[in-house]
């Protein structure tokens, strides 16, 4: 496995949909003020696709890597 | 009396602003979720009550700690609402803002950590905000009580001349509209209501929250219920957000202001370069748990409770036997409390400076910030077993004590993993099972001892971790545990907030050394003391001999072959500590240089790692059901927890001897 995967890292990207993701999560990334359109910062990935932190309107956050690339899912 | 409510997201200061708006203090944490159920205080110099409510992201409740909001939206009835939102995070706090100011009760919005705004390139125009939110702000920083004294006079003035109620409306796009105007109708002339409060349920409703639909069934509201098919269909709830975010960003595109940073603090990047490494994160987070534990348990804690020890079993006992044998108290009586009470209550109290040096510890690194990050180096690991980063640091505090472990799960929003978390919390070798491993590693393992105690307590750790996965299983857990969390900016720790917080923590333990741990030393004295027939000096025909031999049988096939064993193992349940000072009372011995020397007689090496796997992993002690029953509520999974522990020990015990005997 690799430790960090370098053709998955963008620094920064626009949330383009969030159609992929379910109900419960979409709220929870409305809560802390994700959504389509978004510009998201990445600022660190933890190894073997452990959680990755964003930065989203000068708020750092911390997601699971299957939600960061949900987020990503658009390009 | 006037009540106001304090509402607000997470980490936006709402905690640390009750407390300096009120008398009475409040538990203070900066870390997501501290505040678990509401709060009551009254305001300073005043007799205006303020309830704290936990800390929300909308009214619509994700977990059952966020649905005390909405609940008491619903049936508190407060006067007055201050709504706290973190001033640099406004376009996220608007959110919710805006669902207070629909719901028509007058509101007042605190900017708080203002000093944190002033320090980036952008700042709001306040009149601008309350002419188009139709109500006051003030902006406050309370960590430095910063503009909290204009928040109590504008609290006070408000509650004294009451502004009209005056509900914010919003219009809704064109459908949306129709279909609150329609139903919110009916509701006010059906059902009484008043248009405003019509209006709100009617856009809750909509918007999916449960806490709301459930509430419409109660009260039979047909022209919600009638509707919800479609408005779940047209995706209202996503159409609603959608308005009220334009709307944020209209009012703070027209608020927003140019502003010169008073000093650009790259402070909480700085430290996270370091403490949020990829590859250092872990090994930095394990040196700072060392270095609590080392705190705790070895620089500050155990010379504390040394000298406690001494005092408790020096002048106090002596002090108090003199005393008695003056007053002419019966012997059975001097005995009960110099015997019992004094060494059983007092043997507990002697962990307090340890606890407490913990709790300061724990509380530090709450209050500092460092527990969202601890969360976060720690979840790629605990996400292989079903539960999430929030979890690890529960489990890591019951190596200290199972209470206390027990106790940080109220950090873990999901219901299941937070239950999963309390059950495992026990099979962490908690302090209180130290001495009698080093008991038996004395007299068996006196060439590998620190390899055998090692082994036990990685063996706690392995079967924790096992049941969490099989509970994870067995509770139909989803796969992937949604782990998000805020990383909020770095605060240097306020002395009184972690003093206040230590106490807060530790206070319980103290009450339980009062009722719980004295109850259960007062039993376990008479049941050595007496027997069917009333007192007995022969401790070979009291009551707890009896209940010893008449459960050997049971541990037979564990290879323990003495009653004194058993009846030693039934003290534990009260206290793990108990364990080795009851063997010590049940042989008749002074010591435990010559309990180690009758160990050779009554067990094999391999009998002996049995009856250790068995302490490590059997029920668990009183503080801890007590404490499961506190924070699960439920009866029900105290006593499956004290089950399910015991046949998992007796299972692993059985085996490891059973089939150990067989090559041995």
């Amino acid at each position: 496995m690799q430790l960090l995967s370098d053709n998955a890292y963008r620094s920064q990207f626009t949330v383009r949909t969030m159609d992929q993701i379910d109900e419960l999560t979409t709220r929870q990334l409305h809560n802390l003020g994700i959504q389509t359109g978004s510009l998201i910062n990445v600022v660190r990935f933890y190894p073997f696709h452990g959680p990755v932190v964003i930065q989203v309107d000068q708020q750092r956050i911390a997601l699971r890597y299957r939600i960061y690339q949900q987020l990503v899912g658009g390009h | 009396m006037a009540t106001v409510a304090l509402l607000g997201n997470p980490n936006t200061g709402k905690t640390t602003l009750f407390n300096e708006l009120t008398d009475k203090y409040a538990y203070v944490g900066n870390w997501t979720g501290v505040t678990v159920e509401k709060k009551m205080g009254t305001l300073r110099h005043t007799k205006i009550a303020v309830v704290d409510l936990p800390g929300v992201y909308s009214l619509n409740p994700i977990t059952k700690d966020e649905s005390v909001a909405i609940e008491y939206l619903l049936h508190g009835d407060p006067d007055l609402i201050l709504n706290v939102t973190n001033a640099s995070q406004l376009k996220r706090n608007l959110l919710l803002t805006i669902e207070l100011l629909e719901f028509g009760t007058p509101v007042i919005i605190a900017l708080n950590m203002i000093d944190d705004l002033n320090r980036t390139n952008v700042t709001y125009d306040l009149p601008t905000l309350a002419q188009r939110l139709h109500c006051q702000l003030k902006a406050t920083n309370a960590r430095n009580k910063k503009g909290v004294a204009q928040l109590r006079d504008g609290l006070v003035a408000s509650l004294t001349e009451l502004p009209p109620a005056t509900a914010l409306h919003i219009t809704y796009p064109t459908l949306v509209e129709q279909g609150i105007t329609q139903a919110a109708k009916k509701l006010v002339a059906d059902h009484g209501m008043t248009p405003d409060f019509a209006r709100w349920l009617t856009i809750q409703f909509m918007n999916q929250n449960q806490t709301i639909r459930a509430y419409a069934q109660a009260h039979d509201l047909t022209p919600l219920l009638q509707s919800a098919p479609f408005y779940d269909a047209q995706n209202f709830e996503n159409q609603i957000f959608t308005t009220r975010l334009t709307f944020i960003e209209d009012t703070l595109t027209a608020a927003r202001r140019q502003n010169t940073p008073t000093s650009q603090s790259e402070l909480t990047n700085k430290i996270d370069r370091w403490v949020t490494n990829p590859i250092l994160g872990l090994p930095i987070f394990v040196v700072i748990f060392y270095l609590m534990f080392k705190l705790s348990f070895d620089w500050i804690g155990t010379p504390l409770s040394d000298g406690l020890n001494a005092l408790l079993s020096g002048p106090v006992s002596h002090g108090a036997n003199s005393l008695l044998t003056s007053l002419g108290a019966l012997p059975f009586l001097k005995s009960l409390i110099v015997d019992g009470v004094i060494a059983g209550v007092g043997g507990v109290l002697t962990f307090m400076p340890q606890i407490f040096v913990l709790f300061a510890c724990i509380s530090i690194l709450e209050d500092s910030g460092y527990m969202a990050r601890a969360a976060l180096v720690t979840d790629r690991l605990m996400q292989m077993i079903g539960l999430n980063g929030k979890s690890f640091i529960p489990l890591i505090i019951g190596f200290g004590c199972n209470v206390t472990g027990i106790m940080a799960t109220r950090t873990i929003e999901q219901p299941k993993e937070r239950l999963i978390t309390t059950l495992i919390s026990p099979f962490m070798s908690c302090s209180a099972r130290l001495p009698i491993y080093s008991l038996f590693v004395a007299a068996f393992f006196a060439r590998n001892q620190a390899l055998v105690v090692l082994s036990i307590y990685f063996l706690g750790i392995a079967v924790a971790l096992i049941m969490a996965k099989i509970y994870q299983i067995a509770f139909k857990v989803k796969g992937n545990s949604n782990f998000m969390i805020e990383l909020p900016q770095y605060h240097l720790p306020r002395p009184d907030i972690i003093l206040q917080g230590t106490w807060d923590k530790g206070k319980g333990f103290v009450k339980k050394a009062g009722t719980i741990i004295f109850a259960g030393t007062v039993l376990i004295w008479l049941l050595s003391n007496l027997s069917f027939h009333g007192p007995v000096t022969d401790i070979d025909q009291s009551l707890a001999a009896d209940l010893g031999r008449w459960l050997l049988p049971v541990f037979a096939p564990l290879g323990v072959g003495s009653w004194e064993i058993v009846s030693a193992l039934l003290t534990g349940i009260m206290a793990k500590e108990v364990i080795s000072s009851s063997m010590i009372v049940l042989f008749h011995f002074t010591g435990r240089t010559a309990l180690v020397a009758t160990f050779a007689n009554l067990f094999t090496p391999l009998s002996a790692y049995a009856l250790l796997v068995f302490i490590l992993l059997y029920i668990p002690c009183f503080s801890t059901l007590a404490t499961i029953k506190a924070e699960t509520g439920s009866t029900k999974w105290t006593i499956y927890s004290a089950v399910s522990s015991f046949v998992i020990a007796y299972g692993l015990a059985f085996l490891i001897y059973q089939v150990g005997s067989l090559f041995i």
